[in-house]
């Protein structure tokens, strides 16, 4: 399950060409190949060779999530105005990017996910590793949320914030995986006003004062 | 809803989220009238002012929320001021003002598709937030090589939700337009087709151009110029036009003589477009409209343009002549060509409605039937609107099942009430021109 991520430096080529070779498969196919055997084969790889790379096509398909992930940061990075954006505008720039850099696998990610009933199981394990990256990443924009005031602390619930934002990354693939509309614009759309809630709902907001009022009247009664 | 456009909180998403939301606002409005005989019960003298103004906030409110074409209708409403009660008027020209704005990613998100680049890699300079909401997107504004820009950005997924909003605000047209649905059905499919017209940049673009080279030589008018290798199928990028919008130019106390010339220009505008042109910008609403410091009136916004077929032309202002020297018989074959009553009616419907578009179209032909006309005079304002409210009222209209009136009326009424409602905004007082037939 592990991947051997410490490879990566050494021989870079033939992680690739697995990656590579990987997805052509499945586009070709419409499946994942039957055996590590049959894959290797066709890579002309031997067998235990294939496995000094990857462990599973488990393993392939996370190390391409988190590949589709570092390409996202990398192109929202190098946008100038991206240090400037509030927590809300880096969240949104992150999803806006995050799907276009989708946009370019989308036949890969539809033949192995499109079922919802198979890829219930399967999705989680496959982005489990992208999670725990994103989560990192999730975890700066809520910092910085909260030192601009932007998204409130409330105990308990402000850990969970970055929970909640790997559910919304889930929803917004959902949604782009049925989005019929041209240009994907649906899902634009879907982006901009589920974020906006997400954010209304992590802010400062008539309910913390409310609560703040009753903790008040409770405490010198 | 005062100061600067708040950002948006949460917004429906979904169609069933809108419907809901829509529901919602029904049963408000349900609540309301239930509140409001409650009240006359006690209280019998109660106007339906009230009642009227609380239905505008509930349907304002969600209306606001949903943007988009949920928002023209309301605009158009609002437009339609013969139609809608005085407080739902001043509740829905609200919506001409305010929308929440885009998020600054999907602007660029928004350019990177449709350019490959951000707004900063294109131009100079791009302000972050919107400086001004229009009803289906947003402007920002832009500088590049000196020249200050309007950029107009369209929110994502408008032009696809044209028809499913129409659908959602048909039964509040029904309710608040006091119409019957075949009537309004009739009206929909016109306003549907305007409404995905305006979705189309390209299209605007275009019709831009045109009108405003046919337009060129009418004084004191200025039009921006628009530019190909920043516009696509949802962006716009124009000539920025510094100046006041009517209201705060008005504010400033401007001479009669600085107010008679802009609304002549206007006059002028509109003139030559009906009668030369034969289409018409048909969304007259303040916003699309900006005074510079020297009184002359730029014109933004060519979304909304109508074209006007001839044989409806001609009947249409046929009525307005100033003596109705027609015969019977002609006038009979005009109001069936418009639609305005048919073989369906009774013979006392015909002898109603004939009587009562008669004295609809005098009073509107008004300001024809002389050489220059005082637009600054409330009273023609109330009449005009005390007819509206008393044709509305009339049990006749109601129980008809019978759509009145062409469905390019709508657009055309609309655009002479927008007029006439800008320059009694303007108090100009301008030379009615007319074509030679019609003198």
């Amino acid at each position: 399950m592990e991947t051997p991520t410490v490879k990566k430096t050494s021989k870079k080529d033939y992680r690739k060409l697995i990656l590579e070779g990987f997805v052509n498969h499945v586009l070709e196919h419409g499946t994942q190949p039957a055996s590590v055997f049959k894959f290797a084969k066709e890579l002309k790889m031997k067998e235990e060779e294939f496995y000094t790379y990857f462990t599973s096509f488990e393993a392939i398909k996370s190390a391409i999530w988190v590949s589709i992930y570092d390409a996202t940061l990398e192109a929202i990075e190098a946008q100038e105005v991206f240090k400037e954006y509030s927590a809300r505008e880096k969240f949104l720039s992150f999803l806006f990017t995050w799907i276009e850099e989708l946009k370019k696998n989308r036949s890969y990610l539809l033949s192995l996910y499109a079922d919802k009933t198979q890829s219930i199981k399967s999705l989680p394990v496959d982005t489990k590793e992208f999670k725990d990256k994103f989560k990192e990443f999730a975890g700066e924009i809520i910092l910085e949320g909260k030192e601009t005031q932007e998204i409130a602390s409330r105990p308990f619930i402000t850990e969970k914030y970055d929970e909640a934002l790997w559910l919304q990354v889930a929803f917004v693939f959902r949604y782009w995986l049925d989005d019929r509309s041209p240009r994907f614009e649906k899902t634009d759309a879907a982006i901009e006003k589920s974020v906006n809630l997400a954010f209304d709902l992590m802010g400062k907001s008539a309910l913390d004062t409310f609560l703040d009022f009753a903790k008040f009247l409770y405490q010198n009664k | 809803m005062s100061g600067k456009v708040k950002e948006q909180e949460a917004i429906p998403v979904s169609k069933v989220q809108r419907a809901a939301k829509f529901i919602s606002t029904g049963a408000k409005v349900g609540g309301n009238y239930v509140k409001h005989y409650a009240k006359k019960i006690v209280n019998p003298s109660l106007n339906k002012e009230e009642l009227h103004q609380n239905n505008a906030s509930d349907i304002y409110n969600s209306l606001s929320e949903l943007k988009g074409s949920a928002l023209k209708v309301a605009q158009m409403m609002s437009m339609d001021k013969n139609l809608l009660p005085r407080a739902y008027q001043d509740k829905f020209t609200m919506a001409q003002y305010s929308a929440p704005p885009l998020s600054y990613p999907l602007v660029v998100k928004t350019f990177q598709k449709y350019f490959g680049k951000t707004p900063e890699q294109l131009f100079d300079t791009f302000t972050r937030s919107a400086v001004n909401a229009a009803s289906i997107g947003q402007v920002h504004q832009a500088t590049k090589n000196g020249q200050t820009l309007a950029v107009k950005i369209q929110y994502p997924g408008v032009a696809d939700s044209v028809s499913s909003d129409l659908k959602l605000v048909r039964p509040f047209a029904l309710r608040i337009l006091n119409m019957n649905e075949k009537e309004l059905d009739h009206y929909m499919e016109e306003v549907e087709e305007r409404l995905i017209e305006e979705t189309d940049y390209h299209l605007e673009v275009e019709r831009s151009r045109e009108i405003s080279a046919a337009c060129s030589h009418i004084p004191n008018l200025r039009f921006p110029k628009y530019y190909d290798e920043w516009s696509s199928e949802r962006i716009i990028t124009m000539d920025w036009i510094s100046g006041k919008h009517i209201k705060e130019w008005m504010e400033t106390n401007p001479s009669q003589k600085l107010k008679n010339q802009v609304g002549q220009a206007l006059w002028d505008f509109y003139h030559h477009q009906v009668h030369n042109l034969k289409q018409v910008h048909a969304d007259p609403h303040p916003g699309n409209f900006i005074i510079e410091p020297d009184g002359t009136l730029g014109i933004i916004d060519f979304g909304c343009v109508k074209v006007i077929p001839e044989d409806f032309y001609q009947g249409y202002f046929a009525l307005i002549k100033k003596e109705l020297v027609m015969k019977e018989e002609e006038l009979n074959q005009v109001f069936y060509s418009l639609d305005f009553i048919s073989d369906k009616d009774t013979e006392e419907e015909k002898v109603y409605f004939k009587g009562v578009f008669k004295e609809m179209i005098s009073l509107l032909g008004k300001p024809f039937h002389v050489d220059r006309f005082d637009f600054a005079d409330d009273s023609y304002f109330e009449q005009i609107f005390l007819l509206g409210d008393r044709i509305s009222n009339d049990k006749m209209f109601k129980k008809s099942r019978q759509a009145r009136g062409s469905r390019h009326g709508l657009y055309i009424n609309r655009t002479y009430f927008g007029l006439y409602n800008l320059l009694n905004q303007l108090q100009a007082e301008v030379d009615t021109t007319k074509p030679d037939w019609l003198k």
